[in-house]
């Protein structure tokens, strides 16, 4: 291997992870404060990439403008859908088991899954890159698709507004109370149904976003929500559940991982996420961030 | 007392009349010509399934262990008997044998781990150990042909439809007997001690990492037993029977039929089946529908009525009585 | 003198840096119906889950009938005939009582590997559980669904089924805690005349001075990270440094 096909692979699989880490940390987040694990998180960020592509048949893609509409109107409809879900669904369920819990977000997965294939059919879609995204850029000799650095550098900004927003704003301090204290959080004179519904919407923003940065990566069809989910769950899993730093070590090790054990292993390197996954979950069953239950 | 009994009594003459019916089944549809067949060919897949599912319930229900990952080793059991009778030439009646031997192999090591986490953990550890199996089972090639399967597994020629749903029935039935009594004994007193409180259950000197464990292989079999029937039914195996939808599928009917009774997640999972072909019969496009249709059913379940049908019988049935 | 059935040698154990115990030494005799008292926070029930396996102490040995059990599993050390009750009830909920019992024989006599006949087939089993539950007053609830039980009653059969596994030792978690003042009283009754019967060596955590010092042979108090004090309740209530610490002016 080539130092060049090495950085290559490099910022590819961490491009991957990236794109991984602001869905999952949207699953981790939720999970840390409603302790309920989203199975429907897969489908909401699939309605997302969906709804992107055609509100981007709508305006015209290639403009940048454009893009950044798509941006900025697709998360937010995703965190409304995600308010309404809360309220009407998750919210009746928070004090029963487990399983209760994992059925009806199951269940969410069947209706919204299905929803989409009825409205938009089996086929592959894509979002076209607005044109300053569309190119390559050169970086030491080697020629990088540009939206690729664009994720890139999206990733970490995301990144950083969730450590700001969790540790140096107010909301956050209640977030992270919530996570962990769950049973005070109402003795500190907090709305805490607010607080669950707001973390909930953030996460589904989250699920939005990467839904639209997938659609104009690669192309999108059914089978991404349910591929996205497993991804998931291996990477807070690894990172720890309810642990948005955990989340961020998972998807870089998952992306990278895949990229590289592609090359030896071929198609066996998507047996890697799940081997990872149950190898921690063995080792460490609270992750390599999270906290002992109990 | 008395009334125990009497009600007892009730359920026997309502289960032999049950089993007569449907033995007697196929008799009746086979004056329906083709129409006939493949409702014989429904019922059979509606006895695996159900069988498939009562294995799940003995860990769900039973024990208290939410397991994803359940699908592995039906998976493991179909594929068992495709590779054996396709790949060894070994007769049918061995293979299926073999199957909830595998199964119980592969349960005893994927057990191991996962009975070590409790709650959540248990559920996605299962799943993972699920999905790395039929990732495994995905990629072989070679092996378990990859996202091809193994097609055209042989059928010996005295199983006709008909007879192969006989036999099936007659395995069934076997089973549940198999289980009622397992359910029943020391050991499935033993096991619904540790669902109820598991940390007491420690104190009163159980061993509950080992019962679990042995629960979960038990299970495990049944499933492996059942995955295997319908490997011979289809007579193809697909990586798909390992896949964690179909996981879900047994879960689903334990909640639907209620999981706290033996037959509860049989029926459940017999209405389920029979509701698919139903909204099928009424029209082709309704197929598209289903998963929407099933999610509602299980939203409803799940904020009303959380023990099922069974529960739901039952409970109808206690306000009948007083 | 008799033989101690517990030897507590040198204990210590922290959580997180706190230090709960540092090296507590006291040993139980045979057959002495005790007491351990303390200021809430003081780590009692840490030290009952530290004898009974749930907890692994940091230092020191636990030697139960010349044996050490540090490091042992609850379930092991439970068949070495040490039971205990909880301060919180702590039953098999949905479970008949008569089921509670039950299988809390048959875990004792081994027999949980039985898979073909009837949990309920064995009519010397069900002897033994109906003569627990007379025992403790709940013979007449047998086939009721123990959660179903009032506080009270749920107390009750979890004494009776730490009886079931016919202990050498019995350790009670506040036996009376919740109980109306009657229920307390016949409790108490209740504890006196097992003790006095089956000759199990029992040691109980107990907040209401009146009934520790009514039938406790033996109390031990238990502050500042340490053993205070033990000794008979007449020397233990007279004792100053217990007062100042803990009795204050009450008694």
């Amino acid at each position: 291997m080539t130092w060049q096909l090495f950085i290559f692979m490099l910022i590819n699989g961490l491009c991957q992870g990236m794109l991984l880490f602001i869905i999952a940390s949207g699953l981790s987040l939720v999970f840390g404060v409603l302790r309920v694990i989203n199975f429907a998180h897969g489908s909401l960020y699939m309605i997302g990439a969906f709804l992107a592509y055609s509100l981007s048949t709508l305006l015209s893609g290639e403009s940048l403008l454009g893009f950044l509409i798509l941006l900025l109107v697709i998360p937010p409809a995703i965190a409304i859908i995600g308010f309404v879900l809360e309220v009407t669904l998750f919210r009746r369920v928070y004090r029963e088991e487990h399983l209760l819990q994992l059925l009806l977000t199951y269940a969410l997965v069947l209706i919204l899954d299905d929803s989409v294939r009825v409205i938009w059919g089996g086929d592959p879609r894509s979002v076209t890159r607005p044109d300053l995204l569309a190119g390559s850029v050169d970086v030491m000799g080697m020629a990088l698709p540009s939206y690729n650095v664009f994720i890139l550098v999206i990733g970490p900004l995301i990144a950083f507004g969730m450590w700001f927003l969790l540790y140096r704003t107010r909301t956050g301090n209640v977030i992270r109370a919530a996570v962990s204290f769950p049973d005070t959080l109402g003795a500190l004179g907090v709305n805490v149904s607010w607080v669950m519904t707001s973390t909930f919407m953030l996460g589904c923003w989250l699920a939005g976003l990467g839904g639209v940065l997938t659609a104009a990566l690669s192309n999108i069809d059914l089978g991404i929500g349910m591929e996205k989910i497993i991804e998931c769950f291996a990477v807070v899993v690894i990172g720890g559940l309810g642990s948005v730093g955990g989340a961020l070590l998972g998807s870089l090790i998952i992306g990278t991982g895949l990229t590289f054990f592609q090359l030896p292993f071929g198609r066996w390197a998507l047996v890697f996420p799940y081997a990872l996954m149950a190898l921690v979950l063995v080792i460490r069953p609270w992750g390599l961030f999270g906290k002992p239950e109990r | 007392m008395d009334h125990m009994t009497s009600s007892s009594r009730t359920q026997w003459i309502s289960g032999i009349t049950l089993i007569v019916i449907l033995f007697v089944l196929p008799v009746f549809l086979n004056e329906f010509g083709r129409t006939g067949e493949y409702w014989i060919w429904v019922s059979t897949e509606m006895i695996i399934m159900a069988l498939f599912a009562m294995s799940l319930n003995l860990i769900l229900g039973f024990g208290g262990m939410v397991s994803f990952g359940h699908a592995a080793f039906f998976g493991v059991g179909a594929y068992t008997v495709a590779l054996l009778t396709k790949k060894a030439d070994l007769p049918l009646f061995l293979a299926l044998a073999a199957a909830p031997f595998t199964a119980a192999i592969t349960a005893a090591i994927v057990g191991w781990f996962c009975v070590r986490l409790l709650g959540l953990y248990f559920a996605i550890l299962t799943l993972a150990f699920g999905q790395l199996l039929y990732m495994i089972v995905f990629q072989w090639y070679t092996f378990t042909g990859g996202d091809d399967g193994i097609l055209g597994i042989p059928r010996p020629e005295i199983l006709g439809p008909t007879n192969f749903y006989w036999f099936c029935l007659v395995l069934f039935l076997i089973c549940f007997f198999v289980m009622k009594m397992i359910v029943s004994s020391s050991f499935g007193l033993s096991i619904k001690t540790i669902r109820e409180n598991m940390e007491r259950a420690k104190f009163i000197g159980i061993n509950v990492r080992r019962y679990q464990l042995l629960n979960f292989i038990i299970a495990g079999a049944f499933a492996g037993l059942a995955g295997g029937m319908l490997a011979e039914l289809n007579r193809f195996a697909q990586p798909d029977f390992l896949h964690w939808s179909k996981s879900a599928e047994p879960i689903l009917a334990s909640l639907v039929g209620g999981m706290y009774s033996l037959a509860g997640p049989a029926i459940g999972s017999t209405v389920l089946i029979f509701l698919k072909i139903f909204l099928q019969q009424i029209h082709p496009s309704m197929v598209e529908l289903w998963a929407i249709v099933l999610g509602a059913a299980i939203l409803v379940v799940v904020l009303f009525a959380p023990s099922g049908l069974v529960g739901l019988y039952q409970n109808i049935y206690k306000k009948f009585q007083s | 003198m008799a033989t101690p059935i517990l030897s507590i040698e040198n204990l210590s154990k922290s959580f997180e840096g706190n230090q709960i115990f540092s090296n507590v030494s006291f040993s139980v005799d045979q057959g002495e119906l005790s007491a351990i008292i303390g200021p809430n926070g003081a780590g009692k029930t840490t030290l009952f889950n530290l004898i009974t396996g749930a907890l692994v102490p940091d230092e020191g040995k636990i030697i139960f009938q010349g044996r050490n059990i540090v490091g042992m599993e609850p379930f092991d050390i439970v068949r070495l005939g040490m039971a205990r009750a909880f301060q919180r009830t702590n039953i098999f909920p949905k479970m008949t009582v008569l089921e509670n019992i039950v299988i809390t024989i048959i875990t004792r006599l081994k027999g949980n590997l039985r898979f073909v006949k009837p949990w309920n087939s064995s009519r010397k089993i069900e002897r033994q559980a109906f003569g627990i539950l007379e025992s403790v007053g709940l013979a007449d609830k047998a086939h009721q669904l123990s959660g179903t039980l009032a506080h009270g009653n749920q107390k009750r059969l979890d004494i009776g089924v730490a009886l079931a596994l016919e202990p050498k030792l019995l350790l009670l978690d506040e036996p009376v805690a919740g109980m109306s003042p009657d229920e307390r009283w016949e409790t108490v009754e209740l504890i006196k005349e097992l003790w006095n019967e089956m000759s199990i060596t029992m040691v109980f955590i107990e907040h209401d001075m009146d009934i520790v010092f009514g039938i406790s042979q033996k109390v031990r108090v238990l502050c500042y990270k340490s053993l205070l004090a033990q000794g008979p309740p007449s020397e233990i209530s007279a004792n100053k440094q217990v007062i100042e610490a803990y009795l204050g002016e009450e008694v």
